[in-house]
């Protein structure tokens, strides 16, 4: 474990006063950055009459999981009422290919732009640029003529284009920026030794661009499956995810409001992500180790 | 023309094949967004009639009105609309019609003789260019005054019948310590308080004057600078959380007696009802009025895309059969809280607000089109905007809130 | 034999590229394209081609929903993006300094970035209503007068927007910083301690300037969500109260969909799109001219 990357500041040789407050501040930043996440648990612990009445940090006097039981399985969204269990399967099969997609493409792309620049890359790039920024709602109307005429509307194929497309210039930018900031011996050693775009690719870029991947993987498995409008319009009505159902659960306009069920199919619909995020924390500083270039 | 030819083979289809041993049911999609307890307990009549009647209903339901019709009129733009879907009445459906997507259901309204059994302004709704274009399944009244029963006890006041007595009410209310309006500062329903207020004081001509005809001199005059005033006052009676409510939030103080009343539409009746309360015992329904009662009518509609096919044409017509049935639609407003389209129906069953609603709509002059009937999405929403500013921030004078007013009015839509 | 090898992976390299081009050639331009000529028309619901030049774009500069739009969006934009940064750089920084339970701390820390727009929302705006939240928590303990009560405060909603923001970016920020400072050799952290400089002196005048890299990322980040707030406001306060929390997305959005009125939400959506270019445009130039010198070939 020596290629462990460590931390770069001082060793500490003893405990200050000034690791003290350092821990403090640590201590008080985890615990404002832990309060929604705690509310949204004990909340989903409580039945109704104790959260009307009850403040919102108590823990809960009798702890139940019912709320979780109908927010997975029987809450009602419409004429159904199985929960937002129905939506997990169809999230998982939009995730998948959604997220190896756009980040073979985005790393591909990113490769291209930072050590080969064809023709027309710059203009490419600042194009790319310019749509980090737009908000993709814009873009669904003309891209429901677009796909209707291309016979992919309501499929799951349409959603995981529709994916890639709006992946594509975040996507981009992580790996360009990534590659740019390579040193460019490595590629002109490459070159010298007679390997091709692809080759480089495959065997020297990709196992470099780990950490870099891993950020990638996080950022759009977080963005997708947290994805509701782009699914509701283009997955059609057989993929809709998980989302939706937490839609209809949550954002019901009329009716009496059930926090709790609201609050455990929140959490519920947030699992994923959140496993993501603490099995990859580990991935993350592991990953750097692996690509951090010396010299 | 092809289309009534097919629609009239369907029916005969229909009438000579008994439905239980139809070979294919007829598949019916229907988008929605009734989604809320007493929404879908509503929706389930319908779904089961139309199972009843031989047909397989495909429920879609996308909770948020704007999120359900993104979803239905994208689909029906991109080739592959569903059987059935719901609108407003109003004119959300509009360029639809003008695109030429939507089946009319002329025959239909003919056959059922719908110019004298449905109310003259919801016809009107779903006509353009003297076609129907679309079904009302329920009719929602927009400007009731719900008050607790409970609360008005506590602080010894009664039900006010006017804008008078209103504010005598609040007033008590507020003394005995309790939240005198319960209100949800959404923008729609800043818009739903003003439009109450605005038909309150100035009947059916003023609200028409405002929303159908945008009327500059309306704006001007003292009469209407009473009812912006008036609408003013009324915010120093609803309390701090108001902001952040739903709209049936502010019910459930209504239900549980911490607030007096509520200005919404009778929709919140399923609230009171899934709490078990009866209407004109634990609640007071009426409608404020300083001249005559202007019971603001709106409700929903099914709008049904052209068929692609003559099974999807059946569906359709079966459909449009069952949610045009008198009792079904009565089974579907006492879930709904809404009052059925049709006239000729028995509302015997309903609570005593639905009936007295029903006796409302038999009158002319105590009527009038709903905001949405009467203006563009695009009116209503620059206006929502102007109200709910002026609601919310006291630094906006009534004279700045009426000339820009005017100044919406002043432009082309 | 070389030669050709040459031109096989410019050819290869033009096909990697394809895709990108494709989506951009035909989805963005040709969406742009669209978009922009349906700002010129009278559309509703649907498009039409009634063309009435600039007249959609004069109803949007007196439109004062569209103009609050844009001054909320400024005061979020560099809130958002100072305390983002700041707080992210702050707790990388501190992790750094080899704390115990290192990576329970950033998990925790990161976590929120996991959680959709519309999930932070409703959390924020649940603790925040003073009805519900924090304020009535204040007033049970025996604080009757403590007040917290910005989100229905019309002066003050924006900020609470800014604080369940920074709660769900800083994270990121903070992991995109701690790679960069993992980077960062650590001869450099003992020739500057042997010289005995400060270490807040270290972080600020020599740490700091070798992230710039991780800064821009984190910038480039957190500056197209703010572009594109949209979830975050129908969530939290669905732009209220009155139209103190509204965003030029959810403007565009709210037009386009609920409202029915195409032409004006893509002249709109063209004003945010030139607005845009007009930032991008300089700063990408300055950046590409840097990178050539950088990493020429």
């Amino acid at each position: 474990m020596t290629a462990m990357a460590q931390p770069n500041g001082r060793r500490p040789k003893r405990l200050s006063a000034g690791r003290i407050g350092l821990y403090a501040f640590l201590v008080i930043s985890a615990l404002f950055f832990l309060t929604p996440l705690y509310v949204m648990l004990v909340t989903s612990l409580k039945p109704m009459s104790e959260i009307r009445t009850g403040n919102i940090l108590a823990l809960p006097a009798a702890p139940s999981l019912a709320a979780w039981n109908s927010a997975w399985s029987s809450a009602c969204t419409g004429l159904q009422c199985n929960g937002i269990r129905v939506g997990f399967l169809n999230s998982i099969r939009i995730l998948v290919p959604s997220v190896m997609a756009s980040i073979m493409v985005g790393a591909v792309t990113g490769y291209a732009l930072s050590f080969w620049r064809p023709r027309g890359a710059q203009l490419l790039f600042a194009t790319l640029m310019v749509m980090a920024f737009i908000p993709y709602q814009v873009f669904i109307y003309p891209l429901v003529r677009m796909f209707s005429q291309a016979g992919i509307a309501n499929s799951l194929l349409g959603i995981v284009v529709v994916h890639t497309i709006f992946g594509l210039p975040t996507m981009t930018l992580l790996f360009r920026n990534h590659f740019v900031a390579l040193p460019i011996e490595l590629f002109k050693a490459a070159r010298v030794d007679g390997a091709g775009f692809w080759r480089i690719f495959i065997q020297i870029m990709l196992p470099m661009a780990v950490p870099i991947i891993v950020v990638a993987i996080i950022l759009q498995v977080t963005g997708i499956w947290n994805d509701f409008i782009l699914g509701l319009v283009f997955a059609g009505r057989e993929n809709l995810p998980m989302t939706v159902q937490l839609n209809n659960i949550v954002n019901t306009t009329q009716g009496e409001r059930t926090y709790n069920v609201d609050m455990a199919a929140t959490l519920l619909t947030a699992l994923v992500p959140l496993a993501v995020y603490f099995l990859s924390g580990r991935w993350f500083v592991r990953g750097i180790a692996a690509g951090a270039v010396k010299g | 023309m092809i289309r009534s030819l097919l629609a009239s083979t369907a029916v005969l289809a229909l009438l000579s094949a008994a439905p239980a041993n139809a070979q294919t049911p007829a598949r019916a999609e229907v988008i929605h967004w009734w989604t809320s307890a007493g929404e879908s307990a509503a929706i389930r009549v319908y779904a089961d009639a139309f199972n009843k009647a031989g047909g397989q209903w495909v429920d879609t339901a996308i909770a948020g009105g704007a999120n359900a019709r993104a979803a239905a009129v994208n689909r029906t733009v991109g080739g592959d609309p569903p059987t059935a879907m719901q609108f407003n009445t109003g004119k959300q459906f509009d360029d639809l019609v003008e695109n030429d997507l939507l089946a009319n259901v002329d025959g239909l309204a003919k056959a059922q003789n719908w110019n004298t059994v449905l109310p003259a302004a919801i016809l009107d709704a779903v006509t353009r260019n003297g076609h129907v274009y679309a079904v009302p399944v329920d009719i929602h009244g927009q400007n009731w005054l719900f008050t607790s029963s409970a609360a008005l006890a506590k602080a010894g006041a009664t039900q006010p019948k006017n804008f008078t007595e209103l504010f005598v009410t609040l007033d008590k209310l507020k003394a005995a310590g309790l939240v005198p309006l319960a209100f949800s500062s959404q923008k729609n329903w800043e818009r739903g308080l003003f439009n109450a207020v605005l038909s309150g004081m100035g009947g059916s001509e003023m609200f028409t004057k405002f929303w159908a005809k945008r009327d500059v001199a309306l704006v001007k005059s003292p009469e209407f600078r009473h009812v912006v005033d008036t609408y003013r006052r009324l915010h120093a009676y609803i309390d701090a959380g108001a902001p952040s409510r739903n709209w049936n939030d502010a019910t459930a103080m209504v239900i549980q007696g911490k607030a007096g009343m509520q200005v919404m539409g009778d929709w919140a009746k399923g609230e009171f009802t899934s709490a078990n309360q009866v209407a004109g015992r634990d609640y007071g329904c009426t409608v404020l009025a300083d001249h005559e009662i202007t019971y603001q009518l709106g409700g929903d509609i099914f709008a049904f895309p052209k068929p692609k096919n003559a099974t999807v044409a059946a569906a359709q017509t079966l459909l449009e059969q069952v949610v045009t049935d008198p009792a079904t639609q009565v089974a579907f407003s006492a879930k709904k809280g809404s009052i059925p389209p049709r006239q000729d129906a028995d509302v015997a069953s309903l609570d005593i607000c639905a009936r007295q609603a029903h006796d409302w709509l038999r009158d002319k002059n105590s009527q009038v089109a709903a905001n949405e009937l009467l203006s563009p999405p695009a009116v209503t929403g620059a206006m929502e905007d102007l109200i709910s500013q002026f609601w919310n921030d006291q630094s906006v004078t009534p004279e700045v809130f009426i000339t820009k007013v005017a100044g919406v009015f002043g432009q082309t839509f | 034999m070389a030669k050709r090898r040459l031109i096989g992976s410019r050819v290869s390299a033009q096909v990697a590229l394809a895709p990108a081009l494709l989506i951009a050639l035909v989805i963005y331009c040709g969406s742009t394209l669209w978009t922009l000529w349906i700002s010129l028309t009278t559309s509703r619901m649907l498009p039409n081609s009634v063309f009435v030049g600039l007249r959609q774009y004069e109803v949007l500069a007196s439109n004062d929903r569209w103009l609050a739009s844009i001054v909320n969006l400024a005061v979020f934009g560099v809130l958002f993006m100072v305390a983002a940064l700041t707080v992210g750089f702050l707790l990388a920084a501190l992790i750094d300094f080899r704390v115990r339970a290192e990576s329970l701390f950033r998990s925790v820390f990161l976590y929120p970035f996991s959680m959709s727009f519309i999930v932070t929302g409703l959390a924020w705006r649940w603790m925040l209503d003073p009805t519900l939240g924090f304020e009535k928590l204040l007033h049970d303990v025996g604080f009757a007068d403590a007040h917290f009560n910005w989100l229905v405060r019309p002066d003050r909603v924006i900020y609470t927007l800014v604080i369940a923001a920074v709660w769900h970016a800083s994270g990121l920020v903070m992991a995109i910083m701690l790679a960069g400072l993992r980077g960062v050799d650590r001869e450099i952290w003992n020739a500057a301690r042997v010289d005995g400089l400060p270490v807040w002196r270290i972080l600020v005048f020599i740490v700091i300037p070798m992230l710039r890299g991780s800064f821009a990322t984190a910038f480039v980040l957190l500056a197209t969500s703010v572009v594109r707030l949209y979830d975050l406001s129908v969530a939290m306060t669905n732009g209220g109260p009155g139209i103190a929390s509204e965003v030029p997305a959810k403007f565009v959005m709210d037009y386009l969909f609920e409202r029915g009125n195409l032409a004006l939400a893509t002249a709109a959506a063209t004003t945010m799109l030139i607005t845009v270019i007009a930032v991008v445009a300089p700063w990408y130039h300055w950046q590409g001219r840097k990178t050539h010198v950088g990493a020429a070939h």
